[in-house]
């Protein structure tokens, strides 16, 4: 090897700790940007063809319970390709002695082997279930630990628990992909139905996918509009109706917006990391500013020089490469698997997403360089006399009568302002104040890695806090403790008088429902709208206004309609009317108020019951009934629900279903904090980086001062003073951060809190800011600050004298 | 606030530092290097000691051995009775800080605290007086070395010289006995190096103990002692003196060819018209260069003190002594004495040394002709 590539190798070797400083620097910016971009390819990709290839319905319509026959009449309807109806019903389930109990969603299928419509995917065991038995999905196995021909128990809504043995576990992306905030699901030929006390030959879900189109939204529409006509022109009724494309995930929009807001970070992460890179480059030049100059003097030419440090830093890349690229290639997996499992997609399995190869290279190459670039011109540059005088970045202390700077003379001033007014800052505290702001450009970095770190960290906390408010908000759309749902419709004073003997209950109420859908001008569908008809004057919702009024008893064909409107009417506002097409007639009316909700449960709106009641015939009767009680704990709620399910079954009722309020909105919560567990990832990540940034500023700091260390050996400082000396120097690095990262929380608060509800519920949230992000992130930076400091500053202890002022 | 006056300044005319068989080999790549070999040496109060050597011949590891900042391979170091090796580094700092002052040839003055503030730092980390004190006592001492005016400026923003008086300033700052100073004025032009001297001899007159180490034989003029260090042992103070030219090997072989004699006041070393066979240096007390006169006429033409040397003119030039050497009437006086034989080699062995003896000859010679001349015109009455 050639003397000077020798060198180069040595600077690699030599320093160890310098050089794993730097390649980590490069590695963790690397890795994030491989997970990210890895995880973008594998989810996009993988998510639509595995949603494809299980032929996800175009159509799901939950409607009122419907046989066979009206089954084959709807597989007529124009644009039709295939229809399949199935029975769903609600169950709790647990492992044999377990006692917690997980909901689950059943869901009746003919036949397993010739269904054609949202097809399930053998993980183990059989895919299909014989009588008395069932299958799994996938998902369940977080919460509980069973496999294939084990026994489970459930328990029926009259309190009953039977047992049941899990014939397989399958993998299902499609069914209630639309809503992940759904319970997972159980398979079930017809024959098991009896077991579970439910009946046979019914369905109350409609599952059909179309001919043609399977990705024109428009078409898919207008096939759902005239199904609907048909469902409803036979009496039966629509509770919620769905459509989405057959290649595109109903949550893939979310989940690309999640991605790219992770992206961003990552993007980020690679900046922070590479103002590391520079600051330590720039401390390596410093510190082979001798070299350099011993190098010239035996006719080193610049380019030479430059030439050789650019190896370094490619070398610095590639070692950094070697880490990254297999870690970022199984980060990206992971996260991709862990999606997949979250929201139901299958992965196609681990492979090299050459993207991502290639973006890692080109990132661990060229980011050191480019952060290099500046450092290795300015030491090749450097002249001889200067090199081999000193260090250029040491203040010229010895000799020279510079004059103080302005910030230093501030500082003397200061001080001595103080101390005549009594405040005397100790020597030793000063060494550490000033030394914080000598190497101004490396303190800068070192600020903006750490603020930036910090502002993410305290921001996702605030966004997390505002998230969870606005789901309490979305709850105030749902203030009743139990609703009780029932097959057909009784009379409201009947329910009224049975649910009341329950001393918890203070008040029913009874609900209507219509589906609709809002029209364009030309007739064309724009949108599927549930109109939810609670009493106007109910007290059981609480809407989030942003125009116009809610609803009122003598308001007819006026509804109040949820914020995604503006999606089909961008214009919209409180007073215009809107073509809609209801019980199967077209009508014009009027938006009288507009209000926030999730985007992404589809649009819905209000009308009065007093107005719907009457158009749909039910007056004094309803299916769907609120119930409050004296405690709105989720406890209590639960128990009361339990309870009336029992009461109103034992009373002869036909109950559908019973559910405490309090649970959706948990469940929403949970989902949430999927999200903000990624964007807390994220956060460490970058407060990583900045702990990287910090610890890298106070290694070379220390390494810089090891000189003047050695003098205060000398005057007298003991070990305790030397660490404290460093150790205050790091925790005001930290503390300044910490001050400027509470600022710069406020607008990131405001921009991650836009993407984030944006993604999740198509609108802006009010942002709420809690100081837990702030309490925590100043407890982690102190924390971080001493862990960086502690290090260098134990080293500088360790140092003699003698090493320091290098006598002979 | 504590206030401790160090042991050692208590201590009466006692050895304040005294090394025991001193050894320190370095160890490298290249093999072991033993740069100071079994050094006895020690160092009383008050005294103003400089210690001599090329560089390289281990006057700085020996200043880092009774500093406590480099460990002997072997050997003792007791400073004020105290055996520094014996605690451990960080006790040792605050030891060091409270005991003694340390300057150094870059100043080595913290380039983030003004004079001020750097004067006072050693009285923070060793807890010495009281806060309030500090400023007070931090400005006395600039003021002692004349930096009053820029006691608010950084170090840069200063003259080298003024650098070096703030290190000095520092070093006085706890008190300490000791002022231990490593080449204080090698970075230094020639008055401000003088300033630092004066400096230190006013201390050391005031009863500190100040170890200079300087390779300038120059700077040893007004200290009290010398002690020169050759490859690491201690060679003979006088013969460093006498001729400094000398090469430190040859001052170590010197050193073990000279003989010790002792002289009473008055009492005569060399009779004139004599044949002299020594080469003689003065250790101790002074001679008397006589020429006899009849009678009672005898005239002192010089009086050679300390470090001096004399017999170099027979020697040189052959014959027999021209005048007479007594040892002066006050004290006895102690002579290293070199056999004609080991002169003549010494001669051979240091060209340096051969041309400026025969320089001092020369010289001699003119005042000895000056002297017969006086002599003369004092016989025959001539003015």
């Amino acid at each position: 090897m050639r003397p000077r590539w020798r060198k180069v190798f040595s600077d690699l070797i030599d320093n160890k700790a310098r050089t794993l400083l730097v390649v980590f620097s490069i590695a963790v910016g690397v890795f994030a940007i491989g997970v990210l971009v890895g995880a973008y390819e594998i989810i996009s990709t993988d998510m639509s063809v595995s949603y494809a290839a299980n032929n996800p319905s175009n159509i799901e319509i939950r409607m009122s319970d419907f046989d066979e026959e009206f089954l084959h009449t709807l597989g007529n309807v124009e644009g039709v390709e295939d229809v399949e109806g199935r029975w769903v019903f609600g169950i709790r389930v647990r492992p044999l002695g377990s006692d917690e109990w997980t909901s689950l969603n059943v869901i009746t299928i003919d036949n397993f082997e010739e269904n054609k419509i949202n097809l399930l995917s053998p993980v183990s065991g059989t895919a299909a279930p014989e009588k008395n038995q069932i299958l799994l999905q996938k998902e369940i196995f977080e919460d509980f630990d069973v496999a294939p021909g084990d026994t489970i128990e459930f328990q029926l809504s009259d309190q009953t628990v039977k047992s049941i043995v899990v014939a397989g576990i399958v993998a299902d992306s499609s069914t209630d992909a639309i809503d992940f905030l759904a319970p997972p699901l159980g398979y079930i030929t017809p024959k098991t139905l009896r077991l579970f006390n439910e009946p046979e030959g019914n369905f109350n879900r409609l599952y059909a996918t179309v001919g043609e189109g399977k990705d024109d939204e428009d078409h898919i529409k207008d096939v759902l509009s005239n199904i609907k006509d048909k469902v409803e022109k036979n009496d039966y009724m629509v509770w919620r109706a769905f459509n989405s494309k057959t290649h595109e995930h109903p949550l893939e929009s979310t989940i690309n917006a999640v991605l790219g807001i992770l992206f961003a970070l990552g993007v980020l992460i690679l900046f922070l990391s590479s103002s590391l890179i520079a600051n330590t480059l720039s401390a390596l030049l410093n510190q082979h500013l001798r070299h350099i100059g011993v190098m010239k003097l035996i006719g080193g030419r610049d380019k030479l020089i430059f030439r050789m440090y650019i190896v370094l830093l490619f070398a610095f890349g590639v070692l950094s490469l070697v880490i990254a690229v297999p870690l970022g290639g199984q980060g990206a997996y992971a996260l991709s698997e862990f999606m997949g499992t979250k929201i139901g997609f299958e992965l196609l399995g681990y492979r090299i997403v050459p993207l991502a190869f290639i973006v890692q290279i080109l990132i661990g190459i060229l980011v050191p360089l480019a952060a290099g670039l500046v450092p290795v011109i300015k030491g090749s540059r450097v002249t001889v006399q200067k090199a081999l005088s000193g260090d250029l970045a040491r203040e010229a202390d010895e000799g020279g009568e510079k004059k103080e700077s302005r910030l230093e003379s501030f500082q003397i001033r200061a001080v001595s302002v103080l101390a005549d007014r009594g405040i005397r800052i100790s020597r030793p505290l000063l060494v550490s104040l000033r030394n914080t702001f000598r190497q101004r450009n490396r303190l800068i970095l070192t600020l903006f890695t750490l603020l930036m770190g910090g502002a993410t960290f305290i921001s996702v906390f605030n966004v997390r806090v505002s998230l969870t408010e606005y789901i309490q908000v979305v709850g105030n759309y749902f203030l009743a403790d139990v609703t009780i749902s029932f097959e057909k419709l009784y009379r409201i004073n009947e329910v009224q008088q049975f649910a009341m003997d329950d001393p918890r209950v203070t008040a029913v109420e009874g609900w209507a429902f219509a589906s609709a859908e809002i029209l364009y001008d030309d007739d064309t569908v724009a949108d599927n709208v549930d109109i939810l008809a609670p009493p106007a004057e109910s007290p059981l919702v609480n809407p989030l206004l942003v125009d116009g009024r809610w609803i009122a008893p003598t308001d007819k064909r006026k509804l109040a309609i949820s914020e995604s409107v503006y999606d089909s009417y961008p214009d919209l506002q409180a007073g215009d009317k809107i073509p809609l097409k209801i019980l199967g007639r077209e009508e014009i009316w009027e938006v009288v108020g507009i209000f926030k909700f999730i985007g992404m449960e589809g649009t819905i709106a209000y009308a009065p019951y007093e107005y719907i009641a009457k158009e749909t015939n039910v007056v004094n009767q309803s299916a769907s009934f609120r119930i409050v009680s004296d405690s709105h704990e989720l406890e209590v709620q639960e128990e009361l629900a339990k309870d009336l399910d029992a009461f109103f079954r034992d009373n002869g009722f036909q109950v559908s279903e019973t559910s405490p309020g309090l649970s959706m909105l948990n469940e929403a919560s949970e989902s949430i904090d999927i999200l903000i567990t990624f964007l807390l990832i994220m956060a460490v990540l970058t407060a990583v980086v900045g702990a990287m940034g910090l610890a890298g500023t106070m290694s070379m700091n220390v390494l810089e001062r090891t000189r003047e260390i050695g003098i205060m050996r000398a005057v007298g400082a003991t070990d305790f003073e030397i660490i404290r000396m460093v150790l205050v120097e790091g925790l005001l690095i930290g503390m300044i951060s910490f001050v400027l990262s509470i600022l710069v929380a406020f607008p990131f608060t405001y921009l991650l809190s836009w993407i984030v509800s944006s993604a999740t519920f198509e609108t802006p949230i009010a942002v709420v800011f809690t100081p837990v992000g702030y309490g925590i992130w100043l407890g982690l930076v102190i924390l971080l600050s001493v862990l960086a400091s502690v290090i260098p500053a134990r080293g500088a202890a360790r140092l003699t004298i003698r090493e320091v002022l290098a006598y002979e | 606030m504590e206030h401790t006056q160090p042991k050692l300044a208590s201590v009466e005319k006692q050895n304040l530092i005294e090394i025991q068989q001193l050894v320190k080999t370095f160890s490298n790549a290249a093999g072991e290097f033993t740069a100071l070999r079994g050094i006895d040496l020690s160092f009383q109060e008050g005294e103003f000691v400089a210690v001599i050597g090329k560089s390289g011949s281990g006057k700085s590891t020996l200043l880092n051995m009774f500093t406590g900042i480099d460990h002997p391979t072997s050997g003792k170091v007791l400073v004020g009775g105290v055996d520094i090796y014996a605690m451990s580094e960080s006790k040792r700092s605050l030891w060091r800080g409270r005991n003694l002052g340390i300057v150094f040839q870059f100043f080595q003055l913290l380039p983030m605290l003004n004079l001020l503030e750097n004067v006072m730092l050693p009285m923070d980390y060793v807890g010495m007086y009281e806060v309030n004190e500090r400023p007070k006592r931090a400005m006395e001492l600039l003021r002692m070395v004349g930096l009053e005016e820029q006691a608010q400026k950084l170090p840069r923003a200063v003259s080298t010289g003024q650098q070096q008086s703030a290190a000095i300033a520092r070093a006085l700052s706890t008190d300490a006995p000791i002022i231990v100073a490593d080449e204080p004025t090698g970075n230094l032009d020639s008055r401000s190096a003088s300033h630092i001297i004066d400096l230190f001899t006013e201390l050391s007159d005031r009863g500190k103990t100040i170890v200079m180490v300087t390779h300038d034989p120059s700077m040893t003029k007004r200290t009290s002692r010398t002690v020169v260090i050759s490859d690491g042992v201690i060679v003979n103070e006088t013969i460093a003196q006498a001729l400094p030219l000398l090469s430190q090997s040859l001052m170590k072989e010197l050193s073990a060819k000279v003989e010790k004699l002792h002289f009473q006041p008055g009492e005569t070393i060399i009779r004139s018209n004599e044949s002299v066979e020594k080469f003689f240096m003065i250790a101790k007390g002074d001679v008397d260069v006589v020429l006899h006169g009849r009678g009672k006429d005898d005239l002192v033409i010089s009086q050679l003190g300390m470090n001096d040397f004399f017999g170099e003119m027979e020697l040189l030039r052959g014959g027999k002594s021209i005048a007479s050497v007594r040892a002066g009437s006050e004290r006895p006086v102690e002579l290293l004495a070199l056999p004609r034989e080991d002169f003549n080699w010494l001669m051979q062995e240091s060209p340096l040394t051969e041309k400026a003896i025969g320089d001092i000859v020369q010289k001699r010679l003119g005042e000895k002709k000056q002297a017969d001349r006086r002599k003369r015109n004092r016989l025959f009455g001539r003015k």
